[in-house]
């Protein structure tokens, strides 16, 4: 890497670009999680609400995450605007829909950021993505599985359903 | 021989956290968080999106640089010209590991 950028940054500035829309994407999703969990709260569906609550918080974390890493290597983590957040939805099931989606479309973004780092030789941040690969693995797992609890209980009343929601 | 003195946008590295950005009108010192900020802001307005939009209207942009301590003119040919330079600072081919 270019030497001057080099003593004052330990990772790639391109990739710095990518993890800046990461910590966007990040802070979206935990945007619309907490529009989920509004629409759960004011439904009383409990389980759901705590699960999206949680989800709005765990995005969070991962944005502020990413954000220290980039200031702490010696880039400029930007602060993202965060608006056009849906409030309005279906049903329930769309709900996990919409939230496996995102997740699968955070992932996405996830593996080109690793591979970004790869084809640059920025290994500090190929290591730091690999905790973030791992977590999107098991971020879609649990949407999958509350999805396969509304195939296998369809036609059951919602609130029964709600209540098959794991809350850990 | 004037257009190219008008479009003449030059970055040089003074210490280990002092730059200088040389415009036509001045000589603005910068620190490297000051440096990240400007290629933000010039990666911004050079979207094709935000180059259609300053055609289409102004047809030149007005930007704070160095924490707001300088504003600078730029019409497209010397904001593209400041993108260059920038792209070239910046620039960080992978290092070839053997």
């Amino acid at each position: 890497m270019n030497t001057i950028v080099r003593k004052q940054m330990s990772i790639h500035p391109d990739v710095m670009d990518m993890l800046n829309n990461q910590i966007g994407m990040e802070m979206k999703a935990s945007a619309a999680y907490l529009a989920m969990a509004s629409w759960c709260d004011q439904r009383e569906l409990l389980n759901s609400k705590a699960f999206f609550y949680k989800q709005a918080e765990e995005e969070r974390e991962h944005a502020m995450k990413i954000f220290k890493f980039v200031n702490d290597n010696g880039g400029a983590a930007i602060s993202p605007n965060v608006t056009n957040v849906n409030n309005e939805f279906e049903s329930l099931k769309s709900i996990y829909e919409t939230g496996l989606e995102h997740e699968i479309s955070v992932t996405e973004s996830i593996f080109k950021i690793f591979k970004a780092a790869r084809e640059k030789n920025d290994f500090i941040t190929e290591v730091f993505m690999q905790w973030f690969v791992s977590e999107q693995s098991e971020e879609e797992d649990s949407f999958r599985s509350i999805l396969d609890i509304f195939d296998l209980m369809e036609g059951m009343p919602l609130k029964m359903i709600d209540e098959r929601i794991p809350t850990e | 021989m004037k257009n190219e003195t008008a479009n003449s946008y030059e970055i040089k590295h003074l210490t280990f956290c002092k730059y200088e950005l040389i415009t036509p009108n001045k000589t603005i010192t910068l620190s490297f968080p000051q440096m990240l900020e400007l290629r933000r802001n010039i990666n911004e307005l050079t979207t094709f999106a935000s180059l259609t939009r300053i055609v289409n209207n102004e047809n030149f942009v007005l930007l704070f640089v160095a924490d707001k301590q300088h504003l600078i003119y730029l019409e497209i040919p010397q904001l593209l010209h400041l993108k260059e330079e920038i792209e070239l600072f910046f620039h960080a081919p992978a290092s070839i590991l053997v």
